[in-house]
């Protein structure tokens, strides 16, 4: 393309710096969100406008900021879950599913010791709630493990695999809760059995301790992939699996590893949401909708480019736009499903993005026309 | 009975061409793992163009042209830009899932149109999935055009020298792709099962996805594969009709996906795939860049 004197040119990149990575991703967001401006316009809102009541809920609001921050807790445990085996170069969308087994692996603990019958509780709540936790990420382990597994002893495609596995834990929660199945609410509404009050989670300033949980965990990933040797080996196997081999990387292991990994992160976001934020406390009729959710960790992921650290503020924007989607489209009276679309809508800015990881546009003096049109660059 | 083969034909039909379409994908070297995603768009502003001009044409032209746009996209990603395709199809997916659950959600409920007419019992649509099959195998195996999709789809840079034009072929190949799977998910939302809700697929596509797999990318096995999977879906929805009083109607539902996981795993063993493993086209999943 010609301007003027010079040339557009798109040349291939040679590496891509962190900086350049994190520019492109902020523009791909903020391109989003103007494309995503035409929705609101569509529905006859000035954007500008709906996009102010979505950030003032979502954290300038004594109602939505609690919200945005266990949405975040939740996102950032679900990026996380994404991001380790994205950087052994498997893609692991089964975080629903995941955080399905996590749930309930969780609520077979409060199951195992009497909960669904009785409301009180006689085991400390030092001992249950830690249990609790184990079950859940062993319970969103175990869901990963079938994908890693197979993946890693059979090679078998690891997207269909979890994506089988999500449909699979989804009905397979329905089975435990609704119609006469074990976790069945006694009152029977479709739902789980509510959490006893002695297993609530412990509050500090009405946020859950999971918040802790989850900035922990990001750090901890992110010095695993940093400094150590099993964090190495994951982004050696990430760049080639055959090479890794000759390097003495077991290629059966690794993929078992990143998803026993990843799967128990989303295990625990499935105890967040289920047992942990206020007012919740069971699993919901409309636990699918908390699944769907998961999915904002695969446009996490891919925007901070599997870095656990910039996962942070990314799943604290995304936590807060979906909140605040949610709650403006009624304040706006538009219809359900604002925050779905724009999932979609940042999902697919991101994919035309993936372009700029490989290519950028210089510009270029042809050198012919400089002269006559005096115009130097 | 017969009202439960003549559904699971019917159920079978939308596998058929959701998958057909991915099959011609695939032998271009294109992996389209958004396939739920193009079939939800399809079904939905399918859904949409029927019920607001009551013409069930209309309905069907529309789902078929936005699959085929959806298609187009994902080609220009993955064929201009060069964009990985399985983030591509992922984009496809989750746009299509998002997209459209905003953009139905007004329409939720039945579609208030009197039924598609059906002949000898099946809906039209049965039929003429089985023809597109025979027309695809056809199409693929004796034709030039099909050599050309072929040879792309194995060795493009080999294509490309030999004077085929990989993008233009790949590119065709992903928009007919496109419209089959528009036309699939508005076969599920104007006729199989005329209700709009949000999500309402819960894994159609990518069952489809998994059946190209299984297939070894012959349009007939595909046919089979549906005809079993549809039976399969069926009896998932209506346990009763066929063993009443086994196993919660829950747990019914995730038989398909089992035995998808079953299937597949028996496809990547080691035995499997020194036997049959040499049907799957050579350049799959791989961006093309001509030097």
């Amino acid at each position: 393309m010609r301007i003027g004197g010079s040339e557009l040119k798109l040349e291939k990149r040679p590496a891509l710096t962190g900086w350049n990575a994190a520019l492109i991703s902020v523009l791909a967001i903020i391109l989003a969100l103007v494309l995503f401006s035409l929705i609101f316009i569509l529905a006859g809102i000035n954007p500008l406008v709906a996009y102010q009541e979505i950030f003032s809920i979502a954290f300038a609001n004594a109602f939505g900021l609690p919200l945005t921050i266990n949405r975040f807790v939740f996102l950032v445990l679900c990026t996380c879950a994404f991001i380790i085996p994205f950087r052994a170069g498997l893609w692991n969308i089964g975080m629903t599913g995941q955080l399905y087994g996590g749930a309930l692996g969780s609520f077979a603990i409060l199951f195992a010791f009497g909960a669904k019958q009785a409301n009180s509780f006689s085991l400390s709540p030092v001992i249950l709630i830690p249990l609790m936790l184990v079950a859940a990420a062993l319970g969103g382990a175990a869901v990963g493990a079938i994908a890693g597994f197979l993946k890693g002893r059979f090679d078998v495609n690891e997207i269909v695999v979890t994506m089988m596995l999500n449909f699979i834990m989804f009905w397979l929660v329905a089975f435990m809760i609704k119609e006469g199945g074990p976790f069945m609410n006694p009152g029977g509404r479709g739902e789980s059995f509510e959490l006893p009050a002695s297993a609530y989670a412990p509050l500090f300033m009405g946020i859950p301790f999971t918040v802790f949980l989850a900035l922990g965990l990001a750090l901890l990933l992110y010095f695993m992939f940093a400094r150590t040797k099993i964090g190495f080996q994951i982004k050696a196997y990430g760049h080639s699996p055959a090479a890794a081999r000759y390097a003495g990387i077991s290629a059966t292991k690794i993929p078992l590893l990143v998803f026993v990994l990843g799967g128990a992160l989303a295990g625990l976001a499935g105890y967040h949401y289920f047992a942990a934020v206020p007012g919740v406390y069971k699993i919901a009729r409309n636990y699918g909708f908390f699944g769907d959710l998961a999915f904002y960790g695969i446009i996490c992921g891919l925007i901070s480019l599997g870095n656990p650290l910039a996962a942070i503020p990314v799943a604290l924007l995304f936590g807060g736009l979906s909140i605040g989607g949610r709650f403006a489209q009624g304040k706006l009276g538009m219809g359900f499903g604002v925050d779905y679309a724009l999932l979609g809508v940042l999902m697919i800015t991101l994919v035309a993005f993936q372009f700029f990881h490989r290519y950028k546009i210089v510009r270029e003096n042809t050198g012919e026309n400089t002269a006559d049109v005096g115009v130097h660059r | 009975m017969w009202e439960f083969t003549a559904r699971s034909l019917e159920a079978s039909t939308i596998f058929t061409f959701a998958a057909l379409g991915e099959l011609i994908d695939q032998r271009s070297g294109i992996l389209n793992v958004g396939i739920e995603g193009v079939m939800l768009f399809g079904a939905t502003f399918g859904f949409i163009a029927a019920q607001s001009t009551g013409s069930y044409w209309l309905g069907f032209l529309v789902g078929i042209t936005i699959g085929g746009l959806l298609g187009g996209l994902h080609g220009f990603f993955s064929i201009t830009l060069g964009v990985d395709q399985v983030v591509s199809g992922m984009g496809i997916w989750i746009l299509g899932f998002g997209l459209t659950t905003y953009i139905g959600n007004p329409y939720t409920g039945p579609l208030g149109l009197p039924r598609i007419p059906t002949i000898l019992g099946l809906s039209p649509f049965f039929y003429l999935g089985i023809v597109l099959v025979v027309v695809t195998w056809f199409v693929l195996s004796k034709t030039s055009l099909g050599l050309r999709i072929r040879s792309v789809g194995e060795n493009p840079s080999v294509a490309e020298v030999s004077g085929v034009s990989v993008a233009k072929t790949r590119y065709l190949c992903v928009t007919v792709a496109g419209m089959l799977m528009g036309l699939a998910g508005a076969i599920y939302s104007l006729d199989y099962n005329p209700v709009w809700n949000y999500n309402f697929l819960m894994g159609w596509g990518f069952i489809a996805l998994a059946l190209v797999f299984f297939s070894m990318w012959n349009p007939f096995i595909l046919l089979g594969g549906s005809l079993l999977y549809g039976t399969l879906w069926q009896l998932s929805l209506n346990p009763q009709l066929v063993l009443p009083g086994f196993m919660s109607r829950y747990l019914w539902r995730t038989v398909p996906f089992v035995t998808t996981l079953g299937v597949l795993l028996v496809m990547s063993t080691k035995w499997f795939r020194t036997r049959w493993g040499a049907a799957k086209p050579e350049a799959l999943g791989t961006p093309y860049v001509k030097e």
